[in-house]
């Protein structure tokens, strides 16, 4: 296949993004005026990083209805991948949120509504490899994944929107309908480092979407050869 | 023959077994109770100690423990006695086996809870809320609802893999924290605090969104749940 922009320079091309928008965090933004201060740099990475998680999610979630529709495995594999990305940066999130929480309010965990609801968005894609691992049968095992993959996305918002039930937290509401919240030169370096986590999330989906390939083809060679 | 009867068939179906064994809602019952036992014992850390607060989180984990053994019973019949492959055989839509199915859940979680709330009441509310059942009966419909047309479209997919009753729990519980949130926030503040219907509004919308949300979900997703 032959692909618009090899996977060697997307890598490139992400690291190029993470670094200018690290830099531009930490020479060109303001420092955080509240009690934050330098913490707050860890923000630069952690929204974008969050944002790509669920972007990663949303992606499993077109693959697993075009999936449905098509029994085609290739969409299979870009569900995995993409789960497994999703799940890997969801981790992240969890990480740097955890940081920042003990920087910023002291604690390392709050019961808060974003963070409560990527420790579920973590358990319920976690759940998605636990069902896949235990369905042999290779059409099966992708139609199951396919509408559980469906039915977690649908419900990521749903338990965000339930936690709102939840007593008040301290997360800082940082884009709401009205704007950004943010200057323009904290902006710019979030929304580079932004491009550059999205831009490291297709690089990684293309590898691995590489990696799945050869392995459902040295499956098939296997199969035919009697092994 | 119609939608309509075909369902009811199904409907009849399961509840005439149950009938016929009550295994199912007997031992759903006793887990009910011995959790209350537990609950008491777990929770009693002080002398006097005023659980009312509490008593809507218990109910509602109760009931979602519950329901996961009614539904790892309900289909685990279903395959081993091969009667879900006659069912797939017959000309019926798949969506009236889940919507038939669904509804057997919801009665049989409805029967254990007739037992369940007043024994509960009894040993762990502080205060009469008899003048606000008419809010307590609506969130409890909407949040069943919702656990069991959940419930049934996991359950399905679970029991067609190799370690049906262990899968069901791990795929089930991060998709249910919603419905526990809304359920046990309008219970507490029935049980503790008489909230009216305006108080609870939020949180009734949202059940019945959820509920809205998860049968049109499984509407389109139960034709591959289900297989062949």
């Amino acid at each position: 296949m032959k692909q618009l922009v090899s996977a060697p320079m997307l890598f490139v091309g992400a690291g190029i993004f993470l670094i200018v928008g690290l830099l531009l965090a930490f020479l060109y933004a303001p420092i955080d005026a509240s009690t934050m201060g330098y913490s707050q740099k860890i923000f630069f990475y952690h929204a974008p990083i969050a944002e790509t998680a669920l972007v990663a999610f949303g992606v499993a979630f077109v693959a697993a209805i075009l999936y449905l529709r098509s029994q085609d495995p290739k969409w299979d594999r870009l569900g995995v991948v993409c789960v497994r990305l999703g799940l890997l940066f969801s981790a992240l999130v969890m990480a740097t949120g955890m940081i920042w929480g003990k920087a910023a309010w002291g604690t390392w965990w709050d019961w808060e509504p974003r963070l409560t609801t990527f420790l579920l968005v973590c358990f319920l894609y976690v759940a998605y490899f636990v069902l896949r691992s235990v369905v042999e049968e290779e059409e099966r095992r992708a139609t199951f994944a396919a509408v559980f993959a469906i039915i977690a996305f649908i419900d990521v918002p749903i338990t965000f929107f339930a936690t709102r039930f939840l007593p008040a937290g301290m997360h800082p509401t940082v884009i709401t309908t009205s704007g950004t919240g943010m200057p323009g030169s904290m902006f710019v370096s979030f929304f580079i480092s932004m491009i550059g986590m999205t831009l490291l999330l297709v690089a990684l989906i293309r590898r691995d979407l590489g990696v799945e390939e050869l392995k459902d083809r040295v499956a098939d060679l296997k199969n035919s050869i009697g092994g | 023959m119609n939608g309509r009867r075909q369902f009811m068939a199904i409907l009849r179906k399961d509840l005439i077994r149950e009938l016929r064994t009550r295994e199912m809602i007997i031992s759903m019952i006793l887990f009910v109770l011995l959790a209350m036992v537990i609950f008491h014992y777990a929770f009693s850390v002080k002398e006097d100690a005023d659980l009312t607060y509490f008593t809507g989180g218990m109910l509602w984990v109760t009931f979602i423990f519950a329901m996961l053994l009614g539904l790892n019973r309900s289909f685990a019949q279903e395959k081993d006695e091969r009667c879900l492959d006659g069912l797939l055989l017959c000309p019926v839509d798949r969506v009236t086996i889940f919507l038939a199915k669904t509804a057997g859940n919801l009665i049989f979680l409805l029967i254990i809870q007739v037992v369940a709330v007043p024994v509960f009441t009894l040993f762990f509310v502080s205060r009469s809320y008899v003048g606000d059942l008419p809010q307590f009966l609506v969130v409890l419909l909407l949040a069943d609802l919702g656990i069991c047309a959940l419930g049934t479209l996991l359950a399905t997919i679970s029991m067609s893999t190799r370690s049906r009753d262990l899968l069901l729990p791990i795929i089930f519980l991060p998709l249910i924290v919603p419905v526990l949130i809304a359920a046990t926030g309008a219970t507490t503040l029935i049980f503790a605090e008489g909230a009216g219907f305006g108080d609870l509004l939020a949180r009734v919308l949202f059940l019945l969104g959820f509920d809205a949300i998860f049968m049109v979900a499984a509407y389109g997703t139960y034709d591959f749940a289900i297989g062949e």
